[in-house]
């Protein structure tokens, strides 16, 4: 049983973004399912306000769903700040064997008593450090550089453990502030790098890894409560289909940004295993000092899971 | 239809007196009630995310190094230095105001406030030198609204957050356009005071002028500072703004010692009501803006100018008068907030670079603030110089007609903002 | 006489916040521009205390504005009419704006649990202390708008007021707060 259903979806990325073509395929499915009657209008570039401004509209009922990276939303869900912690995830398959598996839906339970439905892990992926100073292959390398970070407590902590001084800045002012050298460094996928022409006011690119990040799908409860269990079933399931398309698209666009990178003059380099292991080896402070805020089951729980499928 | 409700709302509460940021939140409520979504909580959340915005703290910090600069004595001597630098050649004082205005620009972003310190200062002068009085006051006025072209700039910020454009790239491409503004008046004043008799002020002796350049340079020193710092990186604007503020405050109490510290309250209050009337306008604006993307009212409007949309030129033509005509009735700020979520979509969509839209929009919204009905700096110039505002308003009207001269000639060629915009970026 | 005295010292409490929070938030944000360039560090709370300060000094500094009737309109038609004209546009007025901040108190009540179960990222102060600045703000303009609706509506309206209202005899600092 499906009715006609407006369903606005706030987006803080532009429409170029590979969560577009995840939209598109969403659509796509919905279309199918529900005879054309489920429409979802994306709004791009925050035009309906931030990420966090947009999700407190979830909560209260007042838009329907938003795409956004787990990491503004800790200070409503302070369990999501397990996503945060630096050098967690080693592979994207293990981030997607923990996402869409139970630990995925004991967040979602999470999620669902601050008043809002996961319907999928998106993918905003593996953050990698781009700079002007120097290459970056060891931890000493991060040494009194000035990086640019969220404002999120344990991004801060993770760059200032490295040495670096992480500076806080909107999103927008960071190209200028690289431009003129206000900062040095800033961290972001490969895919923002290259779309936000970061690599125009950048000299070297380093695989750090640090962070892997996940987007939500994120669908008001107060809303979705009203729905059909048809049209909640096929909002589920099209969300789904979404995401594979979404993950598929930015693995490739990762690989043709890293191209595109390169092929501006860009140095890029990788960790070598032991110094990877090393800086993750000193970066496990942080884990200890957020352990208690995120929740300390929630990240031996991952800890756990991550460990049963590295086996 | 929502774009009819949207205009009709509007301007039916601002048209019976009620303020314009109640006016938008009324729009706002009238709009939610129309789509069939009344919920008082798109009110409460999109006013008050709206101020929780790092950057548009460059507000209070640029408000109150304007302050700092008038009352520690800081525009008195850049305009001495101006008197002491181009004062005896004739017409000189025409051009001393419209110097003097240029640096001040340069240090503050508020056109009120720079024009009442050069009004109370050359009016009289002029006066006595024998100029007329209606036309001097006139210039003066024009050449106070440059103070929001050239950075550092209230409404460039304000626009930058509402449009989503860099305010360091909005402040660079603001200066070439506001230097052509002050040359456009000064090229004006001299074609309109050639026949009139007046005295030219005496050449002060060599040593005077040193002297007098001398003690104007701890105020020179700041334009230097503010764009210096945002150019070479040093700072964001907000950080420059703050800067600025302790400059003036530091010279003003140490160096000039005009301000006491028994003042300082006073200037700081009257810097935090003045942000706070423009930051609750900012605010209201967004619960419209809000309202106007949820629905989709851009779209309406792009389908009628459909036939524009390939042609920048044309469009950006009607574009500016439309805003030449919103700016007779409609201050600075509200005519920024209210029209930059309906035009962004369509400038982007178009294909007009959005910071040389900014440009001409800001220019051209600064022009509205000399147009009557509602002429806000000339109210200022005919309150502090004693003219009366009928007097001013006709005294205006050469310099009105050069500024809308200079907005339609970078309407034509866009390469004289933008070429300069990336020499200067 | 005692109950005018009580509001003055009130306006004055409110006028001694704005200046405590507007000179707070320069120094913050001062001391982290310094800390930067001259020891390669910074106050990460600073960025974020300074931006709650701004929404404070915005909302309450929005409430004594409208009580100086400094809030920017237009005055274009509203000049126009004779004293009759504008009494019959103030009343209108003044329903509209208790209207909306009826409305913005009722959406701060409303949405004042989802804030309160969020924290700010760096401070962890629940973001309710800075969203329920709804309550002041808007209960704080009703109730002077309300009071003027009742002094409309009873003509014990002063000549003055109607002169604000049409936009005559503005001050320089409230001229200057519209450029
Ligand atoms: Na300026
Ligand atoms: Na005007």
């Amino acid at each position: 049983e499906f009715s006609e259903r407006n369903i606005r979806v706030s987006n803080g990325i532009n429409a170029d973004h590979p969560v577009g073509n995840g939209i598109k395929a969403m659509q796509a499915c919905l279309d199918e399912k529900s005879g054309g009657k489920l429409k979802l209008t994306a709004f791009w570039g925050g035009a309906l306000g931030g990420d966090l401004q947009a999700t407190q509209a979830l909560r209260s009922g007042v838009q329907e769903a938003v795409v956004t990276s787990s990491s503004p939303l800790v200070g409503i869900v302070p369990a999501l700040g397990v996503f945060d912690l630096p050098f967690l995830f080693a592979s994207a398959d293990e981030a997607y064997k923990v996402l869409d598996g139970d630990f995925g839906t004991q967040m979602n339970k999470k999620l669902e008593e601050a008043g809002l439905i996961n319907l999928a892990y998106w993918e905003n992926g593996f953050r990698n450090l781009s700079n002007s100073v120097r290459p970056v292959t060891k931890w000493e390398d991060f040494e009194g550089m000035k990086v640019r970070v969220m404002q999120n407590n344990i991004f801060l902590d993770t760059f200032q453990n490295l040495g670096a001084n992480a500076t806080p800045m909107a999103f927008g002012e960071v190209f200028s502030a690289l431009e003129t050298k206000a900062i040095d460094a800033q961290e972001n996928p490969y895919v923002t790098i290259d779309t936000s022409k970061f690599y125009e006011v950048q000299k070297f690119v380093t695989e750090t890894n640090h962070a892997y990040t996940p987007f939500l799908f994120l669908f008001s409860k107060a809303i979705f409560d009203t729905y059909s269990a048809e049209e909640q079933a096929a909002l589920r399931d099209c969300a789904a289909v979404g995401r594979d398309e979404e993950r598929k698209v930015i693995q490739d666009l990762n690989k043709k940004s890293l191209e595109k990178i390169k092929a501006a003059g860009l140095e890029v380099n990788t960790l070598s295993a032991e110094e990877q292991a090393r800086i993750r080896e000193k970066s496990m402070i942080v884990y200890d000092k957020h352990k208690a805020e995120i929740g300390a089951d929630v990240v031996d729980a991952i800890l756990a899971n991550l460990a049963e499928i590295r086996k | 239809m929502t774009l009819v409700v949207f205009i009709v709302s509007l301007l039916g509460a601002m048209a019976v007196g009620v303020p314009v940021a109640f006016s938008l939140m009324f729009c706002g409520v009238v709009l939610m009630w129309f789509m069939g979504m009344f919920n008082t909580q798109i009110i409460a959340q999109n006013m008050i995310a709206g101020a929780d915005t790092f950057t548009l703290l460059a507000i209070p910090f640029f408000i109150l190094a304007g302050e700092l600069m008038n009352a520690g004595g800081l525009s008195k001597r850049i305009i001495d230095f101006a008197i002491a630098c181009v004062g005896h050649i004739r017409g000189g004082l025409g051009i001393v105001a419209i110097m003097a205005a240029v640096i001040m620009a340069s240090i503050s972003g508020s056109a009120a406030a720079d024009t009442a310190a050069l009004a109370a200062i050359l009016i009289p002068m002029m006066a006595k030198a024998g100029y007329n009085v209606p036309r001097s006051a006139g210039l003066i006025a024009a050449g106070g609204v440059i103070a929001p072209v050239i950075p550092p700039s209230m409404a460039f910020i304000v626009f930058g957050v509402a449009a989503n454009v860099s305010i360091t790239q909005l402040f660079m491409a603001g200066i070439v356009p506001g230097l052509m503004m002050g040359i456009a008046l000064i090229v004006t004043w001299l074609i309109v005071v050639r026949k009139d008799k007046v005295e030219a002020l005496p050449r002060a002796p060599m040593k005077e002028r040193l002297r007098v350049t001398g003690r104007a340079l701890w105020a020179l020193g700041m334009p230097v500072i503010i764009l210096g710092g945002i150019k070479a990186g040093v700072v964001t604007p907000t950080e420059a703004a703050v800067v600025a503020a302790a400059y003036a405050l530091f010279v003003g109490m140490f160096i000039y010692r005009e301000l006491s510290p028994k003042q300082l309250p006073h200037v700081i209050l009257q810097a935090a009501k003045t942000t706070a009337v423009i930051m609750f306008l900012v605010c209201a604006a967004l619960v419209s803006a809000w309202l106007i993307t949820a629905a989709n009212i851009p779209a309406e409007i792009t389908g009628f100018i459909e036939p524009l949309i390939d042609r920048p030129t044309l469009l950006m033509f009607v574009i500016m008068l439309v805003v030449l005509v919103v700016g007779t009735a409609l201050d600075l700020t509200p005519t920024i907030l209210i029209l930059t979520p309906v035009l962004m979509p369509i400038i982007k969509q178009a294909g007009i670079d959005p910071v040389y839209f900014g440009v001409l929009f800001i220019m051209n919204t600064c022009i509205g603030l000399l147009t009557p009905p509602v002429g806000v700096v000339l109210n200022v110039v005919s309150g502090v110089g004693r003219v009366p505002l009928g007097k001013v308003t006709i005294g205006v009207w050469p310099f009105l007609v050069a500024q809308v001269f200079v907005l339609f000639i970078l309407v034509l060629f866009p390469d004289l903002v933008l070429v300069p915009a990336r020499w200067l970026h | 006489m005692a109950m005018q005295k009580a509001i003055d010292t009130f306006y004055r409490i409110l006028e001694f916040l704005l200046i405590f929070l507007l000179s707070s938030m320069a120094v913050m944000v001062f001391v982290n521009v310094v800390m930067r360039y001259g020891f390669n560090s910074g106050l990460n709370i600073s960025d974020e205390l300074s931006r709650y300060f701004f929404v404070w000094l915005t909302f309450i500094g929005a409430v004594v504005a409208f009580r100086e009737h400094s809030h920017l309109g237009v005055e274009t038609l509203v000049m126009l009419f004779g004293r009759k004209g504008r009494i019959v546009c103030m009343i209108l007025s003044n329903i509209v704006i208790i209207a909306v901040s009826a409305i913005f108190f009722w959406g701060t009540w409303k949405q004042a649990p989802i804030n309160a179960s969020m924290t700010s990222p760096v401070t962890k102060l629940p973001m309710i202390w800075i969203y329920g600045i709804g309550f002041f703000t808007g209960a704080g303009i009703v109730l002077i708008a309300l009071e003027r609706l009742i002094r409309l509506l009873t003509g014990r309206v002063t000549d003055e007021e109607i002169a604000a209202f049409a936009g005559e005899n503005m001050s320089l600092e409230q001229l200057s707060e519209r450029a």
